[in-house]
């Protein structure tokens, strides 16, 4: 859906490298980018001020989800040199003006909302951040489950065991052949939200660890993984929800165009 | 386009859905019977509610089963009679009441509401009532009267409700559980509770679905059936179910699946056979949303994919899916299905031969 996106970039601005880094604001909920997700509806850059109009699934997607991505968004814009000024829009959410208000004058969730906002969001994003592990985490383990790995050999495998040769992950250990797992994507981000989760890096860290960074027993590796699997069903089915309601969205968008939509008013202008 | 209603169908002796010969009671777990015409709109949330829904329904339903956002809005009896009981399947259906006062004048479907068409169908359907725990002390008499005022079968919670400034409340707040008490005090055994996609702020998560594990602790004796499996908190409400023997799923949203993401719906199943077991899920439609029609001539042809059924070591059979499809919500109200198919048999209702 990316390529969808309708952008504005005035000469002198790499428009690749502002949509490559817009390409790393998540929606937390589905751990996936927004950009993937068709979210984000036109970005327009004008005398270092950028206008970014996203569209969520519905008006009444989650206040709280949707403030964290379009804090994220501004955020992820102000980091580009050459950017000095960030508006979000929201479209017709039920929250966009007081969304709108406070994100692009930099104020926490709780100004804008202050009779419902206990606190900041920072726990519901770290919940989530710990929920996107444990789905890349899955996906990890089902496909070293699928390359024939026994939990008895899964349970040892260091971080620095696991190399990216040609875009597939491949296990290297001392004395043995290589063995070709999966695709290197699902390496690279279970090794990311690793690092931001600050779990242990290094190479010697075991390759499969809990939110605090222990490793698994042979016993307990197969419990932990029908939990986590669990995870990774939650966030793909949510996506796809969401997918589906965007599609609805886009032939209302289309149908509007010949003088009737049938559902949700579009108050962004294209 | 679905048919039109059939005003002069033949009363039919046999009116239980079919499937290999097999005789399947259906009970749709979770539908309503909503008004939602702009001259109820009472705030533009009121607009943008049902807009809402006719975008799940129209972006999970197949493309043949869309109805027009005027029909969507206000689909009345006679269309709600026949795409239940004439042509979805169904034997008998749970009134799932909602009330939103903030945002449609006489509410969304209100008890007072949905008693219209249960009254004149007294054996189709099972009520729900409801409580607000922000009404305190002050509610107590007014939940009183309803249950002695109306045919209350179960109560639907949804605790996302705006009030008065107020976005929601929790199961296990001080005076939810005055009223589970006194719920359960005049009868009532059964809980659905709306933990599906919500809505507004709170720093806490929306959708979180902890509180009824809570109140699943503190009342042994109420069943919670936890309406759209907690979408999208899948994974906690599986989860708090295999803590607590009275949580049951009740599974519209879910359903509709089927149809746009059989995958999905078939790893959704698979979790859920897996950690609750094939006699604690109730179909529900969340009609009008979606159609129990095609809801469950797509679910009763669909196969749990090979590897699914061999990663979670499950089965959907059809002996599974007859209970899914009524058995599990017979039992949890107490309905004997021999007696109730006989009773239903009379009134006129069944499918159109």
């Amino acid at each position: 859906m990316r390529d969808e996106v309708p952008c504005d970039f005035p000469a002198g601005y790499d428009g690749a490298a502002i949509l490559k880094r817009l390409a790393r604001v998540l929606d937390p909920e589905l751990d996936e980018p927004i950009l993937d997700l068709g979210f984000v509806r036109s970005l327009q850059l004008r005398s270092g001020h950028a206008e970014v109009a996203l569209r969520l699934p519905t008006s009444w997607c989650a206040v709280n989800f949707a403030y964290l991505m379009a804090e994220d968004v501004r955020d992820a814009l102000l980091s580009i040199e050459g950017i000095g000024r960030v508006t979000v829009r929201l479209g017709d959410h039920c929250a966009a003006a007081e969304i709108e208000a406070a994100v692009n004058e930099g104020r926490p969730f709780a100004e804008a909302f202050p009779d419902e906002a206990a606190g900041s969001l920072e726990a519901l994003r770290r919940t989530f951040l710990r929920k996107g592990f444990l789905g890349r985490q899955e996906q990890l383990l089902r496909e070293l489950r699928a390359a024939g790995c026994t939990t008895e050999a899964i349970c040892v495998l260091r971080l620095g065991e696991m190399s990216i040769e040609d875009d597939t992950m491949v296990i290297r250990r001392p004395g043995c052949a290589p063995v070709e797992i999966g695709p290197a994507s699902v390496l690279r981000r279970y090794s990311e939200r690793r690092a931001e989760l600050a779990l242990d890096c290094s190479p010697t860290a075991p390759l499969i660890v809990d939110l605090e960074g222990k490793p698994f027993s042979v016993d307990q590796l197969q419990g932990h993984y029908e939990a986590i699997r669990t995870v990774r069903v939650a966030l793909e089915a949510n996506g796809s929800f969401c997918r589906a309601l965007l599609s609805v969205q886009h032939r209302d968008a289309a149908g509007a165009a010949g003088g009737h939509a049938n559902t949700g008013g579009r108050h962004v202008p294209a | 386009m679905l048919p039109e209603p059939q005003e002069d169908t033949p009363i039919r002796e046999e009116d239980m859905y079919q499937h290999d010969g097999h005789d399947i009671f259906v009970v749709d777990g979770h539908m309503h019977f909503w008004d939602a015409n702009p001259e109820n709109w009472k705030t533009k949330h009121g607009e943008s509610w049902i807009k809402c829904f006719h975008a799940f329904h129209s972006g999970l339903s197949p493309a043949e089963e869309v109805w027009a956002f005027d029909k969507f809005c206000r689909y009345g009896e006679e269309v709600l009679v026949n795409d239940l009981f004439r042509t979805g399947y169904v034997d008998m259906a749970i009134l799932n009441s909602t009330y939103l006062y903030e945002f449609y004048k006489n509410g969304f479907n209100t008890h007072q509401q949905n008693n219209v068409i249960k009254a004149k169908h007294p054996d189709r359907f099972l009520l729900c009532g409801s409580f607000d725990p922000r009404d305190e002390e002050a509610g107590f008499d007014p939940f009183r009267r309803m249950m002695a005022e109306y045919p209350i079968s179960g109560l639907k919670l949804y605790t996302a409700e705006w009030r008065n400034g107020s976005r929601g409340w929790r199961l296990n707040d001080p005076w939810a559980y005055k009223y589970l008490t006194l719920a359960q005090e005049l009868g009532i055994k059964n809980i659905h509770v709306h933990k599906g996609p919500t809505v507004y702020p709170l720093s806490a998560d929306a959708f979180d679905v902890r509180d009824v594990d809570y109140a699943a602790t503190d009342f042994p004796d109420l069943n919670f059936i936890v309406e759209h499996v907690g979408l999208p908190r899948l994974d906690d409400f599986c989860w708090i179910a295999t803590q607590e023997s009275n949580v049951y799923a009740g599974l519209s949203v879910a359903m509709a699946f089927v149809h746009l993401r059989p995958k999905y719906f078939g790893e959704i199943m698979a979790n859920l056979l897996f950690w609750l077991g094939p006699d604690k899920l109730l179909f529900g439609s969340d009609y009008a949303i979606w159609s129990p029609k095609w809801l469950i001539d797509k679910f009763m042809a669909y196969q749990l994919p090979e590897d699914l059924k061999q990663e979670y070591h499950v089965d959907l059979t059809p002996e599974i899916k007859r209970r899914i499809l009524g058995e599990n919500a017979a039992h949890l109200y107490g309905i004997d299905i021999a007696t109730q198919t006989a009773k239903l048999s009379r009134d006129g209702l069944g499918a159109a031969p």
